[in-house]
């Protein structure tokens, strides 16, 4: 049944100008960064490591940012256009309507994905971390993206209004954005790096300097940024599943 | 030996904010039996068919349909054909899109689905426009493919609720003559309408419910002959207090 709900999803958001538009605005912004780290005077004076390192930190938060956006409107426009009622009607059960909404939102960052694939061969030219910096940006962007339309499939559940969920998702992700980019040294005090150890914005980007400047490329290496990350998810998963059983327990129709 | 109802309302309640929207609300639809539903604005018509659908929950009492209590989501889907009293269609399909999304839903086999979805989009007049976006459709036109897709899954209970709203004589006369035939063959069918003139042409018996409650039940003649009334819409506007 999700199959159905996930062709339609492709259909009728993705295969659209919307998400053409999200594509065009990725690309645009991977070229920009790109072109700067490979002209510009200052910054391409940096290790290429360096480089590569900060094109990934784009990639991932410019499909982090795309995602939550795209996915606070999936589920919550079906109870503003007064869809879900004859979704609901049909034997399509919750899980398989989430599911289906998941996929949708992971073909989307797969989509961000593909388009940044010439940035990240371009930019690491000649070097040997191509392969590394692909295969981590899509293990690393992948459990990133879940954790976070997970949480957001959750508030949407528990608002059913696009505004409120949008709103909501982007607190989040600023609030887990802005720690994460600040420099190491800045992150002296515990309370600092203990928030440094759970956020997962801030686990993908240290993996990431791991992986590229440090070239730790084992998994073995990076456990202590990917058992976060999976932590994460596992949380927005709990919190999903707590959101499903109250929206199962109000009913499709919530009495006002 | 009585068959038991299709569908079985005992006692149940709605409050909204307080405000009792069903009150205790007592109903039994025979199989087979064409339900007039009849109530003013904020009488708790849609408020009850929501909770026969399982789509809003009631505060108390019991539905049953067809044997199965109607939390069972999976038995009462199959069985039930729905026109909600909300109209939302993915503007962006086409009708024929549309009515194929939802037989994959109801897991109509791929075999049957051309057949059916040509018979239900020409029964509901609108296999010439089969391939235009529903987003042009008029509002009459998006009644009639919520008709189709109510029908879709072949239902045993059809529950509509003001399905003629916004259509015009044309459309609300071909709607009146496929639920005839749908009831004519053996289709249970429970009516919500205001259009009284319809109920009385269409319906086998009819309840009146008022402020949540059911005041009247009977057939046609029965309600004239209680409160000594010509037609419906006397016998409608004398217990409704109008």
């Amino acid at each position: 049944m999700y199959f159905h709900i996930w062709q339609k999803e492709i259909k009728g958001e993705l295969y659209t100008w919307k998400s053409m538009l999200w594509l065009l605005i990725s690309s645009l912004l991977f070229s920009v960064t790109s072109y700067l780290l490979l002209t510009n005077k200052e910054l391409s004076l940096l290790d290429q490591t360096e480089l590569l390192w900060l094109l990934g930190k784009v990639i991932i938060g410019v499909a982090l940012l795309i995602v939550t956006v795209d996915a606070s409107s999936v589920i919550t426009t079906e109870f503003e256009k007064e869809t879900a009622e004859s979704i609901f009607l049909s034997p399509v059960s919750l899980a398989d309507f989430i599911l289906g909404k998941l996929l949708s939102s992971l073909t989307l960052w797969l989509a961000i994905f593909a388009v940044s694939i010439p940035y990240i061969l371009v930019t690491s030219a000649g070097s040997h971390l191509a392969i590394p910096f692909l295969a981590y940006i899509t293990f690393l962007g992948t459990l990133g993206v879940l954790g976070f339309v997970l949480l957001v499939f959750a508030i949407s559940l528990f608002f059913r209004s696009s505004k409120n969920t949008l709103t909501t998702s982007l607190i989040i992700l600023l609030g887990l954005s802005i720690p994460a980019v600040f420099s190491t040294t800045l992150k002296n005090d515990v309370a600092s790096q203990i928030i440094s150890r759970v956020n997962p914005i801030d686990n993908i980007f240290s993996s990431l300097d791991n992986v590229l400047v440090d070239y730790h490329v084992s998994l073995l290496q990076n456990w202590q940024f990917i058992v976060p990350l999976i932590a994460f998810c596992l949380l927005a998963f709990i919190l999903l599943l707590f959101a499903m059983h109250q929206f199962q327990r109000q009913g499709v129709i919530r009495s006002e | 030996m009585n068959m038991p109802a299709i569908i079985s309302i005992k006692n149940i309640s709605k409050s909204y904010g307080g405000k009792k929207a069903v009150d205790g609300l007592n109903l039994e639809i025979q199989r087979g039996e064409f339900y007039g539903f009849l109530g003013p604005n904020g009488a708790g018509k849609t408020t009850t068919i929501r909770m026969i659908t399982g789509i809003l929950r009631g505060d108390e009492g019991e539905i049953i349909v067809d044997g199965s209590p109607v939390s069972d989501k999976n038995h009462i889907a199959k069985l039930l054909g729905v026109v909600p009293e909300s109209r939302g269609f993915y503007e962006w399909m086409t009708a024929s899109e549309y009515l194929y999304f939802f037989a994959n839903l109801y897991s109509v086999p791929k075999k049957n689905q051309e057949r059916l979805i040509t018979t239900l989009l020409s029964e509901v007049d609108l296999l010439k426009r089969k391939n235009s976006t529903i987003g042009t459709y008029s509002r009459g036109m998006k009644q009639r493919l919520g008709l189709a897709r109510a029908l879709i899954n072949d239902p045993k209970i059809l529950i509509l609720d003001e399905p003629t709203l916004g259509l015009d004589p044309q459309g609300q006369l071909m709607m009146q003559q496929l639920l005839k035939r749908l009831s004519g063959a053996g289709v249970t069918i429970f009516l919500s309408s205001h259009l009284l003139d319809e109920v009385s042409r269409l319906c086998s018996r009819i309840g009146i419910l008022h402020q949540g409650r059911l005041i009247a039940e009977g057939t046609v003649d029965e309600l004239k002959q209680k409160t000594n009334m010509k037609d419906l819409t006397e016998v409608f506007l004398h217990l409704t207090n109008a």
